[in-house]
């Protein structure tokens, strides 16, 4: 079979032959074509309009459960050939695996974009960043500066291997980003609001581009009253949706094969026993349409799937990629992701969130006499062999009697995933994905959707300057 | 010089009496080699290689690149650039510098390794399991490595503008690294430790492993203190992660646009009397050096803050023209991808001549930060400072055990008042500038624990 691509199957079938000369297991060639568009506002003005093409493929080894790899941007079949022989050496005097027919890879996922990017000029994109400028600056007074970006990418990806895997995939991503700043004497502050997703220009008819505007200068004003976050342990509620990124920070990562596999994940050798409240499921899924993190193929040339890590607080599987896979001696859940072409895959999340609990998320709030609502996070950093993590509040509100009462500003949160993931002690019946700003950095970039329902951590450690409480 | 060839074809299809064009044209060799356990997990190299081309027509400005050089690709890109111009709104600052200066000559910076392509494979991955077998042969309780790995790069740049600045920077870099996991019955502690140079026969394979498996081992048996006010002492990865953001809040672009902590303090005290900070763009064997900047400016040594008086900013072009000085050769380029914008080059904390031992020495009580977490507590543009921390207590000027799981917070306008005492140990760790910082002292901070 061959494929719409910039290499035919016979140069295919030539470049994997070359590159199991010496020995080898498996090889493989991933070919990707990228051309994105980014358009920027500040100070009220577009200023930053680049448009560009990144094309190349790169040519894997794997032999006894390692790997070598080599890139190029020349896609003519005589570099291919001697791209596939760098690769080739590593694996010198290594059993030799036969390059088999290309037979195809199935799935039944189809994810069209339904409104084209060449249906509104550059122009025209230009001009919705202006609206969003004046929407924002028309919110307050007190806004001083308006960031926004719009980004479109379309990018294509071919992967053969030589077990006759041949397939193709193709992935739109669609964002606009809103940053606003707001001042008050000396103190500043700042809103974010993005929406995106795995579409094309749909996602303007289905969202409102200005509402969002309105969020996040309200978000920067109303934190300008915001006083000092209180420093020690209190109960914290988290808001849906975004939220959710702490989960993938605090747990997601160590659920990852690669980190299970060289002992660096506290979830290693774990799986069926109880690791989080029977309140927890913890699901990856890269087949919902429309979310960031979604393909029909990962990098590999896998299937994409719905992975269960953790079912009503049982460790049930990993997240993994062809190559740990094959170092296991296993099958791959779908999980191989990389930056592009000038990576090798690595197993990796993709639309992360926790499964709808049965409460209330209003009867939430009301059961905590005094806490945190933490209506938005912000940056955030765990470490995987201990699922230790820090994160910021960007967004958050004291909790006094059952109500949300002041805003507070500088708070962080400090705790430990597996240990939260166990506390957990109510979980809300409404379950949101992010809105489409989930950016995972693993050494390699990839977009990422998390989400969860409101959810009730019993006691956290805060950070905050607010000394002594 | 067939790029700059090519690079000047291209301006010339373009540029006219109304449009200046520049041109900027990358090449690099690359190799990465990641190891675990005396083995070679992942091995890549590459060639890459990128042009991009901007286009400023009445103030309005235009961005293409493409990795595909064939000429009717090249075309494309030339008009998708100047189409784009027509989309972005006119602004008066922006031009591409008029170069007189002559440039530096490059071999005087010493930025290229020629003992480069003598390398082998065998050499690198032999370097990077030495850098491995250091770290597990430092304490029998270092039990694993992660993420060990070796990078390096040789690359050329060539840029051309239509007002006859021509150029061509070469350079080579190679970086290691790694964490070393430490166990015992109390728990699991890791621990940083990188080296880089411009030259490969300047890293230490036993000093990197060794600095990661002390770190890690240092921290074994850790616990949070109580919350409450003290001084920290920033080791120099910890003071470069705080530096990194101080320097976005000097770049002119964050000043004009109301993006830094720092605005309207030109001219100021900002910091305390032993503060002196300095971008030098000339900086030999600088990992952040080249003669040239990303728009041609010919880079230099800036002061920006003398004796804690907030003296000068990182200016590009269009920054310098908007305040009406002159560029610092500070334009930076991530890639062939991007437009430059001001950024460092070889930033630093100028370090005194006191050992650290002696810094430590002074201080009555707080942490000694050898590893923090998560940047993103991390504020230029309010000066919010919010960080994870682990590292070592003092107590009267002795280190007296391991403190792990706390916050260290402050404000960065504070915190540059608060640098008390700064010791000899310079160092330069490239997270994403070339950024360099001695061990020093802040006083004044909340530490966030039981």
């Amino acid at each position: 079979m061959d494929l719409d691509c910039w290499i035919d199957k016979d140069v295919a079938s030539q470049v994997l032959t070359e590159a199991l000369r010496y020995g080898g297991d498996l090889g493989e060639i991933y070919v990707e074509d990228r051309s994105v568009l980014t358009l920027g506002l500040e100070d009220s003005k577009v200023d930053e309009a680049v448009r560009g093409t990144d094309r190349g493929a790169g040519i894997r080894v794997f032999y006894g459960g390692l790997s070598a790899y080599a890139h190029t941007d020349d896609l003519t079949a005589s570099n291919l050939r001697a791209v596939a022989k760098d690769a080739a050496s590593a694996a010198r005097g290594r059993s030799q695996a036969q390059v088999l027919d290309f037979t195809g890879g199935r799935t039944d996922l189809d994810f069209p974009v339904k409104r084209s990017f060449d249906d509104m000029s550059d122009e025209e994109k230009a001009r919705l960043l202006h609206r969003v400028d004046r929407e924002a600056r028309g919110f307050d007074p007190r806004v001083t500066q308006v960031q926004a970006q719009y980004s479109e990418q379309r990018r294509r990806v071919w992967i053969w291997n030589s077990e006759g895997r041949a397939v193709q995939d193709e992935r739109h991503l669609v964002q606009l980003r809103i940053m606003v700043m707001a001042k008050k004497e000396d103190l500043v502050q700042m809103g974010l609001g993005a929406v995106g997703g795995q579409m094309g220009l749909e996602l303007l008819d289905r969202v409102d581009v200005l509402a969002e505007a309105r969020e996040a200068a309200g978000s920067a004003v109303r934190m300008l009253d915001a006083r000092p976050a209180p420093a020690g342990e209190l109960p914290v509620v988290m808001n849906h949706g975004w939220g959710g990124v702490l989960f993938h920070e605090a747990c997601g990562h160590a659920l990852e094969a690669d980190h299970v596999n060289q002992g660096v994940s506290v979830f290693g050798g774990r799986l069926g026993e109880l690791v989080a409240s029977p309140l927890i499921t913890l699901v990856d899924d890269a087949t919902l349409p429309e979310r960031r993190g979604s393909f029909r193929f990962d990098d590999d040339g896998t299937a994409s799937e719905r992975t269960v890590l953790i079912e009503k607080g049982v460790l049930r599987e990993y997240l993994w990629d062809l190559a740990q896979a094959r170092r296991s001696e296993r099958y791959s859940t779908g999980n191989g992701r990389r930056q592009s072409f000038r990576f090798l895959s690595l197993p990796r999340m993709t639309n992360t969130f926790i499964e709808a609990g049965d409460t209330d998320p209003e009867d939430i709030v009301r059961s905590v006499k005094r806490g945190l609502y933490v209506k938005m996070l912000g940056g955030g950093q765990a470490d995987t062999a201990r699922g230790d993590f820090v994160f910021s509040v960007s967004e958050g509100y004291l909790i006094e009697d059952g109500r949300l009462t002041a805003p507070v500003r500088g708070a962080t949160l400090v705790g430990n995933g597996p240990e939260v993931l166990k506390e957990i002690a109510m979980v809300g019946h409404d379950l949101e994905l992010d809105k489409g700003l989930g950016m995972c950095g693993k050494g390699q970039r990839v977009p990422v959707s998390v989400g969860q329902p409101t959810l009730l951590i019993p006691r956290i450690t805060i950070g905050g300057t607010e000394e002594g409480r | 010089m067939e790029y700059l060839k090519l690079a000047q074809r291209l301006i010339d299809r373009v540029a006219d009496r109304d449009v200046e064009a520049e041109v900027i044209i990358s090449r690099s060799r690359s190799t990465m080699i990641r190891v675990n356990a005396g083995e070679v997990l992942e091995m890549s190299a590459a060639d890459a290689k990128g042009v991009g081309i901007r286009i400023l027509r009445a103030g309005r400005m235009g961005y293409a690149y493409t990795t595909d050089f064939r000429p009717s690709s090249l075309e494309l890109t030339v008009q998708e650039a100047v189409a784009l111009a027509n989309s972005a709104d006119p602004d008066d600052f922006r031009a591409l510098p008029q170069v007189k200066d002559r440039l530096a000559p490059e071999q005087d910076l010493e930025l290229y390794d020629a003992q480069f392509p003598d390398l082998t494979t065998e050499d690198k991955v032999g370097f990077i399991l030495g850098v491995e077998r250091a770290a597990l042969n430092h304490d029998p309780r270092v039990v694993a490595t992660s993420q060990c790995s070796y990078h390096d790069s040789v690359s050329r740049l060539y840029l051309a503008n239509s007002h006859g600045f021509s150029g061509c920077h070469e350079g080579t870099g190679v970086v290691a690294y790694l964490r070393a996991i430490a166990k015992d019955d109390d728990g699991q502690t890791a621990g940083l430790g990188l080296g880089c140079s411009v030259f490969f026969r300047d890293l230490d394979a036993e000093a990197i492993g060794r600095e990661a498996g002390t770190k890690a081992v240092q921290l074994l048996g850790g616990a949070p203190v109580r919350t409450q006010a003290a001084s920290v002492v920033l080791d120099p990865f910890a003071g470069v992660e705080f530096l990194t953001f101080v320097a976005q809040a000097l770049t002119a672009e964050s000043m004009q646009r109301g993006r830094s902590f720092l605005m309207g303090k030109l001219g100021e005290k900002i910091a305390s009397q032993g503060v002196n900070l300095v971008d030098d763009g000339r900086l030999v064997r600088g990992l952040g050096s080249a003669s040239f900047d990303g728009e041609g400016v010919p880079t230099s040594r800036t002061r920006l803050v003398v004796d804690g008086t907030l003296e000068h900013l990182l200016y590009d072009t269009y920054t310098a023209r908007r305040d009406g000085t002159s560029s610092t050769g500070n334009a930076q380029r991530s890639s062939y991808r991007g437009l430059p914008y001001p950024a460092p080059t070889n930033l630093f904390l100028v370090p005194s001549s006191k050992p650290v031992e002696e810094v430590i020495a002074g201080v009555d009580k707080g942490l000694f930060v050898t590893n923090t977490m998560n940047t993103g507590g991390i504020n230029p543009v309010n000066g919010d400072y919010s960080v994870g921390a682990s590292g070592l207590w003092v107590q009267k000027g002795e280190i007296v055990g391991p403190v792990t799981g706390v916050t260290v917070a402050g404000n960065m306008a504070d915190m540059l008042y608060g640098i008390r005492d700064v010791a000899r140990d310079l160092r330069f760790i490239p997270i994403a500038d070339s950024i360099g910082a001695p061990t020093f002292v802040v006083e004044g901070m909340t530490i966030g624990g039981r």
